[in-house]
Parts: C-alpha cells; structure tokens; sequence
C-alpha cells in the first residue's frame, strides 16, 4: 500500500477514480469510506456541506457535458431499477443483476427492440462502468461507488422513479434463470475473493503501522489468517459518521434471493465469507470545517458554491457570479480549500477554474507509475484504474498538434492556451498517422468521454476534434511543460530542444 | 507593390528584406548607397530574366524588356535596365555601336538564384551544401594538403562569424533574435557534418592539427551560442510564442510518421480527470420522463371468458343455398294460396316487416323463382298502426 498525504490522495481520486483501501485503513479527509464484509473499501471524495454538482445548475454555470446524456441516464435508472431491490436500505451496494435483466429493462422503459437500441444501452453501461457509476463484470451489473453520492434526501425522489420504470415482459422461457445466473457469476469470484484476501494479508502489515482510524464496525474476514487491524487505535475524532447506520453485513447463510437455488453454488466453506455485495457507507471526516467555520452561513454558502463552479464547470467561471470568486479574502480560502485537494486557482483574464496543483500532480504521478510498474494484482488494484491507454495518449497528442502546434506556428493562434477553434480531421487522424484505425475509435471514444476532446460537427463531412473543457484547467506550468514535450518529441535535434533539455537540467 | 497598402508590416518585412540584400552585397558595393532601396528593384531584375529566358536565341529588344516589365514604372523601369547594363548582366548581343538587342549574363541569374535561397533560410541550406561539398573535396586523393588548409580555414572563419553574429543578437534586442535567429542558429546536423569534416581532414594530413583545433573550437563556439541564441528565445517567448519555432513542416512529419509509443511518450507524467459525469436524481427522472415513448399497442377486443366456437360454420355457402331460403320465404307467406296481399302478411313490428320485404323484393328480382311482387296505387294512412304508411301490394305465385 503506497501512503499518501490526502491532497495526493484527492489527486489520485479524481484523476483515477474510486481509490482502493487496504482492510482496515481509513479513507483520507474528506472522502467516503465504502466499506466492504472483508474490511476492505473504497475512497471517494464528497463535497462540503452537502452540495452535489448539481448546485452548478442553480447558479446557470455549465457543467462538463455528459456524452448522450438522456440515455446514459435512463440505462442507470433501468441499472437501479435492477439492482435497488430492498428499498429499506441505501441503494448503494444493492444487489446484483444480469446484464440481459437491465438491457431487458432499458428496452421495456423505451418500447424499442431494434439492434441499435441494443448498442447504445451497451455503449452507455460501459461509460457508466468507466465512470463508476456502475460495476459491469462477468455478465453482471452492480451498483457502482458513484451512487453512493446520492443524498438520503433524494432517495424519495430515486424511489418514485424507480417505482416508474416498467417491469420487462421477458419470455417465459429463459434457459437460465437471473438468480442461478448471479449464482454461478459469484461462485467464480470467490476464488478472486480468496486472491485479494491474500494481498489484504500483505497490506494489514503495512497498515498497522500507520496511525490510522479503524472506524468500521465489521470484523475483518478471519479466512486469509488476516489479523483484525487494532480496534483500540485512535477512531478518527472529527470523523463522525455522517448519515449511515450501520448496516450489518449479510450473515453469511443469507441467501441472496428467494429463488435462487443454493445446491448450485459449491461452497464448502462455511466460515468463508459470501461473495455478495455487502458494504456500508462511512462518512468522511470534514475536512473544511476549520476554514469554514469562521464565517456566517451566507458567505459559508458563497465559497462552497464557488468551490462546486470552479470544480465542475465546464469552462472558466466570471468571478462576477460568485462572491467567493470576486472577494480577494474569500478567494483566498477557497485557495486553501482547494491546496487541502490538491487543486488550485487557475486565472483566465477575470474568470477562474481550477486545476491540479503542478507539485500535488507531479507526486501523484509519479505514485500512480510506481502502482503500474508494481503490477499490482486484482485488476483495479492501484490508484488509476482509468488511466489513459497508450492510444488515447498518441490521439491526443496528434490532436493537440494539429489543432493547437500547427495554427499558433502559422501564427493564427495567438493565445497562450490549449483551447482551439482549429478542429482536427478525422480523416486526417485516420489516413495520415501512425496510430493503427482498431484503436482509433476506441481512443476517441475514451477521451471524449473524459472531456479531453470535443467533437466539433460541421456539415457532413467537415468536422472533427478539438482539445477538450479538460485544458482549461492546466497551470501555467503545466501549460509550458507542455509545450515543452512538443518540442522535445517533434523536434529533438533543434536547439530548441536543446534549449529547453539545458534548462530543465540546470532546474 | 504599388498596390498594396502600405502596412507597417509591410514596410518593416521590406526593411528586413533590404538589410539581408545589403549585408550579402556590402564586400562588393563601391559605396554605402550601392545597394537597392526598394524590393521591387530586384524583382524587375528577374522578371527581365525570366524573359530573356524564354526569348532564347531572339534575345530582347528594349521595347521588348519594356513590355516584359510593364507591371512597373517607367522610371523604375529606365534606373534599372541603366544599371544592370553599366554592370554588365544585360549586354547587347553583338558589342557594336546602335546595337538593339541584348541578352543577359547567365552569372547574374546564377547569383539571384543564390540570393533568393539565401533570403529564405539565412544560409543554413547553403551551409549543409558547402559543407558536404568540402567534405568531398578533402576526401578526393586530388586534394592537396594546401587546399584543404585553406578549406579548414575557410569555415573556421564562417563559423566563427556566423558565432558571433548570433552573440549580438543573444544580448540584443528579443525582436531581431526572433526575427533573425531561427536563420542563423545551426542544426545538430550543420555541427555533425562539420565535425565530420574535421575529422576527415585530421585523419589525412595530422600535420594540420593546428587549423583543426581552430576550426574545432569554431564549431563548438557556433553550437554554444545557437544553443543560448534558442535558450534566450525559449525563456522570453514564454508559453505563446515557442511552438511558432518550429516549422509547420516539422510539426506535420511529426504526426505523420512518429509511432504511437512517441506520441504517447509526450503525455507521460500529465494528469487528467477521469470522467466524472454527476448523474443527479432530478436529472435521472427527467430523463426518463423525456424517453421515447413505445408507441401505442393495439387494443385487444373484450372476449367471452366461457369457451366460444363463434360463428364459424353456420353458412351454408352453397350456391343454391341463397335460392332455396328465399324460396321457402315466399311459400312461408303465401301458403296455399297463390296470391297474398301484403297488408295482411307483414306484421305490426317494422323491423321484421322490413327484414321480409327485403327478402320478397330479392325473391321478385330473381327471374328463376316463380314468384312476383305487384304494386297498386292505392295507400292506407292509419297514424294508429304500424306502419302508418302502407301501399298495397301483392306476392303471387306464377305458374
């Protein structure tokens, strides 16, 4: 297990996604604490004060836009739907269902059967897995850790829209029947269970070690010969939990469904512990409350409002909208709200957003290379699971050099940005570069999904990409740096290049 | 050039142009006013030469060069057709008094050719090609040591001024360094091939070490100070202007032929956000709200729960089948009778009344049945019965 301070950890988070936790270790400041039955879980960063991202729309500031927004969004309700069966409890961790179930659901929530229909519900379960908003393994969908950032306020709201989602007419002759489906996927996964217990084991040495806060109420799965962390170290003092009761874990004879046939499932250990999706939610310690305690709740509300715009907004936020944005004092402690992230203000004439911390970004890093060439086992092992692919990368690049390099060398572009109104063709990438056509449309769906391209349309064939909401939010350093790997790469025996390696080496 | 507004730009991109012209002619003007002061001089000058190529053997006559050149004033025109004549680039073809046609030096195209190159890049091409010209020369067995003592020598001197030039413009101003040292500052490629050629030279005649060691540190001098000519323009032009630095040109090979390992590589150690959309519960059901709705299935008509053979079979659909009914009809009403008033058959209920009148009209219109239907004028009103209006007609039976 790597240590890190929490703004790296931050780091980690959003540029990764859900940070895995070994048994037993506290989630960092400001994060949630998905607990899993084996002590094991995942981090994920919450705002302040209750605010989701959704607060971005009260104020009229553009979030990031979401790629085919309507259908994602009713795949996840047909997801929930599935996989919300007892409503009593959090939706988060639910049950797990099919992939066919939810398909069948999404298909009976929009009365269409067509094959394309079909492809699309499928390209949005994968971006809601690349997102996780949803798990998709083995054939089966499970609730991801995103959706434990709903609030409890809003699970009426999620209820009655649950309750709205049609029930699928599926034929009656199914050859297997969901539960023995969901039965046999888990039976598979106990051994990758077993797996991961075992680097528990490894980890716990390393936890104990560091002070850190077990609060979980759960033993940990005594299988692996993992030894409970010790529940007499210091419980985390601010970090009461903040809504959840504790659920109990599934005991272990609890069976998943009614219906399922348990002689199917082979499990000769009694005492293992059952692969099914137990977990609880554990509140993250606050981690402003010394920042923001000093002030009325009106400016308490300015400075996280600006804090939710800067974070998501699309573009560069006026700092004439937002108080916290405009006051000098105010703008200075979100500066400081954003440091404990590892984030920072990012100027743009009178507008602002914010950005990865040039030193926070560089130790994550160098943190998150270190988890890659460890060949950490268990797939998602390692912060940075959504890391960029080598394809993703080399379309980038080419688009940041045809859409930014080329237009500023022939001077069309005067301004120190990455943004640009010069869209690169498609045709262009296809027919004149070296990255092989397989990967390409795979690469350009990877980065639009993450904003960091943009697809420009033009009439029929015009058209094509352009850098991404994402440059926004690079430093000025950042920005350099850059502009500096251009030069390096495209050309590495002009005295430019040698400019730039003699400074670097002088640094 | 008359035609175009007159810019700053425009007049400063001339001036630049006229500075390079100057610099290329000073070790042969006479004096400091010798060389041109418009731009455009220079094109007349060519033009003229691309004429007097394509005339060939016809050569020019002075109208002839003035038409070539009507795009320029007259005055113009007269100055440098003086000049290129007192300096001998157009010369009559036969050297005799009143002589009308001319030609031109193929020298001077040669050198304009050469100037316009130079104008381009500085003399960097002009440089790789000297350079891999002299290292020809060294290696050609021919080559006596003499010459190649003089060849070193030759492009230490270059190299040494080349150095310098570029250390004023390090200390100078940042606009003439953008503006003029892209030009100047040497490749790694200019400094592998100098170095080559050194060393060809070493090899062959060890005895010249001492030239070689001045021309040694002469390219080393000129590395450095293209080094810190570029380092000095990469600090100062900050992030906007560094990537103008590179040519287009470089940028495009780079797309095109670099592999997906390299391209990859210029991303390495950048952080970026994973996506993140924020699904909200609202924006969860409006979405739902707003999907395509399955279009309406067809109702299904209501059913009798009990089992229903329906009606099937119950039609006799043999074609006699239709005779024989109206047949039977017509004897139910006439009996043995053979011939039947109506007002006595039809009932008092119209609907069967009508239902029967129906049939005897069909039975009437069927000529193979051996019945007929004869009306009277006469008609009973009775508001009382049913129905009120009554004509009196009769069903017989014929033979």
């Amino acid at each position: 297990m790597i240590r890190t301070d929490d703004a790296t950890a931050h780091v980690l988070a959003r540029a990764g996604g859900p940070l895995p936790l070994g048994a037993g270790a506290a989630a960092p400041a400001g994060m949630l604490r998905l607990t899993r039955p084996d002590s094991t879980g995942e981090a994920l960063p919450v705002w302040p004060d209750g605010a989701t991202p959704s607060l971005l729309e009260e104020h009229q500031v553009a979030p990031v836009p979401v790629e085919r927004a309507g259908e994602t969004r009713r795949v996840l309700a047909a997801c929930l739907r599935c996989c919300w069966t007892d409503q009593s409890a959090d939706p988060w961790p639910g049950d797990p269902a099919p992939v066919e179930l939810v398909l069948d659901t999404y298909r009976a929530l929009i009365g269409r059967t067509d094959d394309l229909m079909r492809n699309w519900a499928r390209g949005a379960l994968r971006r809601l897995h690349d997102s996780a908003w949803i798990v998709m393994a083995d054939g089966l969908v499970t609730l991801g850790p995103r959706c434990a950032l709903w609030p409890v306020k809003s699970y009426a709201q999620l209820k009655e829209l649950v309750r709205r989602v049609p029930e699928p007419e599926r034929a009656a002759l199914t050859v297997v029947a969901d539960a023995d489906i969901i039965a046999a996927a888990t039976a598979d996964t106990t051994a990758v269970a077993a797996d991961t217990t075992a680097v528990a084991a490894d980890t716990t040495a390393v936890a104990a070690d560091t002070p850190l806060a077990v609060d979980t109420p759960l033993a940990v799965a005594a299988t692996a010969g993992t030894t409970a962390a010790d529940p007499e170290s210091p419980a985390a003092g601010a970090g009461a939990p903040a809504r959840t009761d504790p659920v109990p874990p599934p005991a272990p004879s609890g069976e998943p469904d009614p219906t399922a046939r348990h002689d199917s499932s082979p499990e000769p250990d009694a005492a293992a512990p059952r692969v099914r999706l137990g977990g609880q939610v554990e509140g993250g310690a606050a981690e402003f409350d010394d920042l923001l305690g000093g002030y009325d709740e009106r400016r308490r509300a300015e400075l996280v409002a600006a804090f939710m715009a800067v974070e998501h907004a699309a573009e560069p936020v006026p700092e004439a909208r937002f108080a916290g944005l405009r006051d000098p004092a105010l703008r200075h402690t979100l500066g400081e709200m954003l440091a404990r992230r590892g984030r920072t203000l990012i100027p743009h004439r009178e507008r602002w957003i914010s950005g990865y911390d040039d030193h926070a970004a560089a130790r994550a890093a160098r943190l998150s290379d270190e988890s890659v060439s460890e060949g950490r086992p268990g797939g998602r092992g390692g912060a940075g699971q959504a890391r960029l692919g080598e394809a993703a990368k080399a379309v980038l690049t080419l688009v940041l050099v045809h859409s930014v390099a080329i237009p500023r060398a022939e001077g069309l572009l005067p301004e120190d940005t990455w943004a640009s109104p010069h869209p690169t063709p498609v045709d262009e990438l296809r027919r004149h570069t070296q990255v092989p056509i397989g990967e390409l449309e795979a690469a350009l769906r990877t980065l639009r999904h993450a904003g960091l391209l943009t697809q420009v349309k033009a009439g029929e064939e015009a058209g094509g990409y352009v850098p991404g909401p994402q440059f926004h939010r690079l430093t000025p350093a950042a920005r350099r740096r850059l502009q500096e790997e251009l030069i390096l790469a495209a050309g590495p025996h002009t005295p430019l290049a040698g400019a730039v390696r003699a400074r670097r080496s002088a640094d | 050039m008359s035609d175009q507004p007159l810019t700053l730009d425009a007049a400063l991109s001339d001036e630049a142009v006229l500075s390079t012209y100057r610099r290329m002619f000073a070790a042969l003007a006479r004096d400091s006013g010798a060389v041109v002061d418009d731009p455009a001089l220079v094109d007349i000058a060519e033009t003229l030469f691309a004429a007097f190529a394509e005339a060939g053997e016809e050569w020019l006559t002075h109208e002839q060069m003035r038409f070539a050149c009507r795009a320029y004033p007259a005055d113009q025109f007269d100055n440098r057709l003086r000049v290129l004549k007192g300096l001998g680039a157009i010369r009559e073809v036969f050297p005799k008094p009143h002589q009308l046609r001319y030609r031109a030096s193929f020298t001077s195209v040669v050198g304009l050719m050469f100037i316009r190159r130079m104008m381009d890049d500085g003399g960097q091409s002009e440089m790789h090609r000297l350079l891999a010209l002299e290292d020809l020369n060294v290696a050609d067995p021919r080559t006596t040591m003499e010459e190649a003592r003089q060849s070193a020598a030759n492009l230490a001197r270059a190299f040494r001024l080349w150095a310098l030039e570029l250390i004023t413009l390090t200390t100078g101003t940042i606009e003439e360094l953008r503006e003029q040292a892209p030009k100047l500052w040497g490749t790694e490629e200019i400094a592998r091939r100098a170095q080559s050629l050194h060393g060809t030279i070493l090899t062959r005649w060890p005895e010249l070490d001492r030239v070689c060691t001045d021309l040694r540190a002469a390219i080393y001098a000129y590395s450095d100070a293209s080094r810190r000519a570029a380092g000095r323009l990469a600090d100062s032009a900050g992030t906007t202007r560094n990537l103008t630095l590179l040519p287009t040109e470089t940028w495009r090979t780079f797309t095109q032929t670099a592999g997906k390992e390299r391209l990859a590589a210029v991303l390495d150690g950048f952080v970026f956000d994973a996506p993140a959309p924020w699904h909200d519960p609202a924006a969860i059901a409006r979405a739902v709200d707003e999907a395509p709705r399955p279009a309406p299935a067809q109702p299904t008509p209501p059913r009798s729960a009990l089992p229903d053979a329906g009606p099937e079979g119950s039609l006799d659909s043999s074609p006699t089948a239709a005779l024989e009914r109206l047949a039977q009809v017509a004897e139910s009403v006439l009996g043995s009778a053979s011939r039947v008033a109506l007002a006595d058959v039809l009932g008092a209920d119209w609907p069967s009344a009508r239902r029967l009148l129906a049939d005897l009209t069909t039975v009437d219109l069927r000529p193979e049945l051996p019945y007929r239907l004869t009306w009277s004028d006469d008609l009973t009103i009775d508001p009382a019965r049913e129905p009120s209006w009554l004509s009196h007609g009769y069903l017989e039976r014929v033979p």
